[in-house]
């Protein structure tokens, strides 16, 4: 945390103005590690303002803070601070579906997930910050690969139904070998025909077959989750892994 | 796709070795040359009827990956094992691990082919740790053959038209 590298021109700019209306959270003499949940600033002595020393992390306190101008978190999820613009580090305790805004359900995904990432980029982008301090570089690299997983995570439905169900502390480890004889016996006789297909038309034709496999077993997972029988949540999982492997292999052959 | 996997991991290993290693530089793999010449040439792909009263049939599936895989022997009346075939679609290990299940269960007694653990067939093909459960899977496939193929002998009647064996 060199002073050095934490200031640039413009933030500085940024820093000035909003030093003088958040004095009181801007200094704090003591390392991070002795720093309790609730963070209070012990000296607050606005003489001793000055970004450099700002060393409050935002992360520990209940009332998240951005680390560079001390303004408190007014968005949540608080990627970026509202008044600084400055990326924030990674808060592990927001999910995927808090940094879309979304409501934690599995079929809560609309289409305008893709516009809302986008919107994120925008916003987190490295490359926004090239000029700006490495720690702010470090955390734009850190959020927007935290953003583009959310996103992929969400937008597919197989990712996110494991997803949604880890966060209900279910996590799919499946170790053990599969006998499930009705379902891997259609699974055989998919791939054997996936492997016999003629022509780019035949695998078309299995790949709108899995397609809407998959749809049906995803609607089965939305309704096992929502009555939270995992066990059925996690047998229709079973058999989107099966269906979407398939359409991987056709993908590969088209 | 597996030699796509071996090459690019190859080439990350390479890199950081390139210095040390310059003289093996066509030579090291990711996988053990048996894993790769049982992928390139797997022995005894196929299918027997699995409705023929002398064919076990061993259906396992790896929940994780998708794979699935399909390991057939064909008894004699004294217990011994005299044909095997294999159908897998999963990655070179679950297929390099199944092609020499078959190989080993050949010529051998329906008792003895219980006892092959797949961290035999691991050593074998020196698989690497995450590479250990498709070995599990070819163990699991040898002994849902056999519990198939003592199913049917016990309830003859039932064998040739019910598809669900008792491996379910």
């Amino acid at each position: 945390m060199s002073k050095k590298k934490l200031l640039t021109p413009l933030s500085s700019l940024f820093l000035r103005r909003t030093l003088t209306s958040t004095p009181y959270f801007s200094i704090n003499p003591i390392p991070q590690y002795f720093q309790s949940r609730t963070v209070r600033p012990l000296f607050p002595l606005p003489g001793f303002d000055f970004p450099g020393k700002c060393f409050i992390c935002s992360q520990f306190g209940d009332k998240a803070q951005c680390w560079n101008c001390s303004a408190a978190a007014g968005t949540t999820p608080f990627l970026l601070c509202s008044s600084c613009r400055c990326i924030q580090p990674l808060d592990h305790s927001v999910d995927y579906f808090q940094i879309f805004g979304l409501e934690r359900k599995y079929d809560s995904v609309e289409e305008h997930l893709e516009g809302k990432y986008k919107d994120w980029q925008k916003k987190l982008h490295p490359d926004l910050v090239h000029s700006k301090s490495e720690r702010e570089r470090e955390y734009a690299a850190e959020q927007s690969a935290r953003v583009i997983d959310a996103y992929r995570t969400l937008s597919k439905p197989l990712v996110r139904a494991i997803y949604v169900l880890k966060l209900d502390g279910v996590d799919i480890d499946e170790e053990e070998t599969l006998s499930d004889f009705d379902l891997l016996t259609e699974i055989m006789e998919i791939r054997e025909a996936v492997e016999e297909a003629p022509d780019s038309q035949a695998l078309n034709q299995i790949q709108s077959l899995m397609q809407e496999k998959l749809k049906q077993w995803s609607n089965s997972f939305a309704k096992a989750f929502q009555s939270r029988n995992f066990e059925e949540a996690v047998k229709a999982i079973r058999r989107m892994t099966y269906y979407e492997r398939v359409n991987e292999e056709i993908v590969k052959k088209l | 796709m597996l030699r796509f996997v071996s090459k690019s991991l190859l080439q990350g290993r390479l890199g950081s070795h390139e210095a040390q290693l310059p003289a093996v530089l066509t030579l090291p793999r990711l996988y053990h040359e048996r894993v790769v010449d049982h992928y390139d040439n797997p022995r005894n792909v196929g299918s027997f009827d699995k409705n023929d009263p002398s064919v076990g049939t061993g259906l396992v599936g790896a929940p994780a990956c998708g794979d699935v895989m399909k390991l057939q022997i064909k008894v004699d009346d004294s217990g011994k094992i005299t044909d095997a075939c294999f159908k897998t679609f999963g990655c070179g290990s679950a297929i390099a691990s199944s092609s020499v299940a078959t190989e080993w269960v050949k010529g051998k007694q329906m008792e003895e082919v219980l006892t092959i653990k797949n961290t035999e067939i691991a050593k074998h093909l020196s698989l690497p740790p995450v590479k250990l459960h498709c070995s599990m899977l070819a163990e699991d496939a040898i002994k849902a053959a056999v519990k198939d193929y003592q199913a049917k002998k016990t309830k003859p009647s039932e064998a040739p038209p019910v598809e669900k064996a008792a491996n379910a």
